[in-house]
């Protein structure tokens, strides 16, 4: 029998049209689908055991506590701490990815000069020989740990200065030190016992602060109640988060926040709504409406509101010495529920804003945020453990990122009492990075390290016998056995709380109304984060939902 | 063990659109944060949505909804449409599983869900070099080219079953807790039993501030919202007349 192109082409169809009757087709397709989606080089989690362990987080002075999954030696997922008095088991967004950031595409892993490869070895040796050439300055962004301690007696051994890089919390409170004479770390706001809040733009419900504190405050004691025992009041130019979960909001022209608080506290005296004392502004209550864009009489209904339910305080998004004031107005300082002294330390440090007069070598922790330039012309050695992007420091040295490094964690820049926590290191460096402590330490083999300074810490705290440590369980530290039990206690999660502050402990005095300050703007605030860079999947906030939009601004 | 109905009930007076739920639960199930991802292609199964009163100036109001899978109870709607049976509820506990591996990626669920809560993944997943080791050894890399929606951490379900069964109890109410949840600063997420009377969660949905979204659609979501203001409330329903809960016999 012939076989035909034709019975060939018959055979060809009828096989085709037969096997599509058949599962092998269909079979073939649903395996090669499920292969290709299962690539054997797509990374998955290895399936290993688990298990929590308690740290503190110190990507921003505010020492929030962590609860950290641990799998193969590695953080593999971050919570709140509920344990942690202030934070009480709340973080901020950006803190839920940060067990990623030290595989940031960004991560600094090697030692460069000037964007050239280069090592610890050179870098150490042309620190030393800078600082045989002239004074140093050391600039630190997260003043109060341990490291900060060694930073500042490496600067004073060596005839250096030691300089601070406040965030925009503890700027805010600088205009009380000369009100006051106490240092702006020592301040705190009493927030736990204030009835109504005046925010001048600070985003008290966006990561102002330990987010924690005054979230969990708001949601107790405002959120949803029509006469809340906590009133928040919100002045903005633009509808900002905390604006829109305020019980008022006051929608101002932006930049005009100093004339609101001048006429407020116009109205404040001219209502005989306080006690008249101290100076008064000059600005009377008609120009302000005028600059604000409110009417007089708002103003003045908003002076009546504040002094409706007392204890009120005002809060400034940053240093604004008009908005300041107000607290010296309203009776709000050293008083229950307004401005307190957390601390009687009276330390104040130098601000690394303030001009340097001269120096050969600068060193930068990695605390410091990125875009701060010291107003020097010098040799520039910075640390940090991302890159942020273009910079004019000379040396670029990697340091620990997330939980890489023992270090302790002083009270956060707003709290009202003295807490003191360690953060321990739960995860392996993924590069070789020192931090600017150990690479001072390595020059200076007479300073102590940051150990010794941290179990000095616990042995002076021990030997106070004040205070209460904070675990699963609240114990009087007068009731340990011992400075070690107190060290490890910290070192496995606890948090060290002092006496509450005393009210009555701090005065203040204005006189003269101070001039206007700048001009506040709500916009991209990302808490004190100060990593130059945000965990990978902060981009479900920024990228693939509206909720960090810019709002629109009221500029008429 | 009891049959349960998870659920949650969602204060939104108390919720601030921080977003630490979506990150949380993102990190929790290994979602990775592709550069290539938009608002429109990206995973969220948990998605807070900015929405307001429509007025301008200082008489404006906004209010943030978290919006995920309602865990449709009756007539759910993906699970009506799925031709590969990848979607079911869970008779245990009244979760609405997704099932990766049998979805071919069709979308009908997608375009069936009325809360448009599901979301196609459209890429394998990949992390920068190093990252894997980040990953939560409970739960599975996302598979591309199939759809994959909120599970209310079924992970920690199972993990919370295992210790019960270990303990030869009931699920402690303290060992199944999805990540959203923990993470609300807040506490506007509160997540319960449904089926136990004496669940705060219960008394919550019970309230005459609860709503569900879309009620009159009939499929009886699990996720109940709470508010004060009228005009979140309203929002429950929009172009419809005024919601009346559909009574199944």
């Amino acid at each position: 029998m012939k076989f035909s192109r034709r019975d060939l082409l018959m055979w060809g169809a009828g096989a085709a049209a037969g096997l599509m009757v058949t599962p092998v087709p269909w079979k073939i397709l649903d395996d090669t689908s499920k292969w290709s989606q299962n690539w054997p080089w797509i990374p998955q989690a290895a399936r290993v055991p688990v298990e929590f362990k308690q740290s503190a987080c110190t990507l921003c002075p505010n020492g929030c506590g962590l609860r950290v999954r641990m799998a193969a030696g590695w953080p593999v997922g971050v919570a709140g701490a509920n344990t942690h008095p202030i934070s009480r088991g709340a973080l901020c967004p950006l803190a839920f990815g940060a067990h990623q950031l030290n595989w940031h595409p960004k991560r600094l892993r090697a030692v460069s000069r000037r964007g050239i490869a280069s090592s610890w070895n050179e870098a150490q040796g042309a620190f030393a020989k800078a600082r045989g050439e002239g004074p140093i300055v050391v600039i630190d962004g997260y003043p109060g740990r341990a490291a900060s301690s060694l930073l500042e007696s490496f600067a004073a051994k060596q005839g250096g200065s030691y300089r601070v890089v406040n965030g925009p919390e503890v700027q805010a409170l600088e205009p009380y030190e000369q009100w006051t004479g106490v240092p702006a770390s020592s301040l705190g706001y009493d927030l736990e016992n204030t009835q109504t809040i005046l925010s001048f733009g600070a985003p008290l419900l966006d990561g102002w602060g330990m987010p924690g504190r005054f979230t969990r405050l708001w949601a107790e004691r405002a959120a949803g109640i029509t006469d809340p025992q906590l009133r928040l009041i919100q002045v903005d130019s633009s509808l900002s988060r905390t604006a829109s979960r305020a019980w008022q909001w006051i929608s101002i022209r932006e930049g005009s926040e100093s004339a609101l608080a001048s006429g407020l506290a116009r109205a404040f005296v001219e209502q005989k709504l306080v006690p008249a004392h101290g100076p008064i502004p000059a600005m009377t209550l008609a120009e302000a409406a005028g600059q604000t864009g409110l009417q007089a009489q708002e103003i003045a209904d908003l002076a009546r509101t504040l002094i409706e339910r007392t204890p009120a305080v005002v809060i400034a998004r940053e240093n604004n010495p008009a908005v300041a004031a107000l607290n010296i107005v309203l009776g709000s300082v050293g008083t229950r529920g307004g401005i307190v002294r957390r601390s009687q330390s009276k330390q104040g440090h130098v601000s690394a804003e303030d001009a340097i007069q001269s120096a050969r070598a600068v060193l930068i922790d990695a605390s410091v945020p990125w875009d701060f330039t010291p107003k020097v012309d010098a040799e520039v050695f910075r640390f940090a453990a991302w890159d942020g992007g273009p910079t004019k420091a000379d040396w670029l040295l990697p340091a620990p990122g997330f939980l890489e490094e023992l270090t302790d964690v002083p009270s956060a820049p707003t709290a009202s009492v003295e807490t003191y926590g360690i953060a321990q290191k739960l995860a392996k460096p993924s590069a070789e990075v020192q931090s600017a402590a150990q690479f001072l330490a390595r020059l200076d083999s007479s300073l102590d390290s940051l150990e010794k300074i941290i179990q000095t810490r616990c042995q002076q705290l021990f030997r106070k016998g004040a205070g209460t440590l904070h675990a699963r369980e609240q114990s009087p530290v007068a009731q340990l056995a011992s400075a070690e039990e107190l060290e490890e206690q910290l070192r496995n999660g606890a948090v060290w709380v002092g006496e509450p502050s005393r009210a009555d402990g701090l005065r203040a005095e204005l006189k003269l109304w101070p001039d206007a300050g700048p001009s506040t703007r709500s916009a991209d605030w990302a808490s004190d984060w100060a990593a130059p860079v945000l965990p990978p999947l902060a981009s479900k906030l920024y990228i693939e939902s509206a909720l960090r939009q810019v709002p629109e601004r009221r500029n008429a | 063990m009891s049959a349960a109905r998870y659920g949650m009930v969602i204060d939104l007076d108390r919720c601030t659109g921080c977003g630490s739920c979506m990150v949380a639960c993102a990190s929790e199930n290994n979602i990775p944060a592709l550069p290539q991802a938009t608002a429109r292609t990206g995973l969220t199964p948990m998605l807070v949505r900015r929405v307001s009163n429509s007025k301008q100036g200082s008489e404006r109001r906004e209010a943030f909804f978290p919006i995920m899978c309602m865990h449709c109870e009756h007539e759910t709607p993906c699970v009506k449409v799925c031709p590969q049976q990848a979607v079911e509820v869970d008779k245990a506990t009244g979760v609405v599983m997704q099932m990766p591996q049998r979805c071919l990626g069709c979308r009908y669920c997608m375009t069936a869900c009325p809360y448009h809560a599901r979301y196609f993944n459209w890429w394998d997943p990949s992390w920068p070099a190093g990252m894997e080791k980040s990953l939560n050894p409970g739960v599975s890399s996302r598979m591309r080219g199939v759809v994959e929606k909120c599970n209310l951490c079924h992970a920690r379900l199972h993990s919370a079953m295992e210790k019960a069964a270990a303990g030869k109890r009931e699920i402690d109410a303290a060992d199944y807790i999805p990540a959203c949840v923990e993470a609300c600063p807040t506490g506007a997420i509160q997540f319960g039993n449904l089926a136990d009377a004496n669940d705060p969660v219960t008394k919550e949905s019970k309230s005459p501030e609860s709503f569900r979204l879309l009620a009159r659609l009939g499929t009886e979501p699990k996720v109940y919202y709470k508010s004060k203001e009228a005009w979140v409330r309203a929002l429950a329903e929009p172009n419809a007349a005024p919601a009346s809960e559909v009574q199944h016999g």
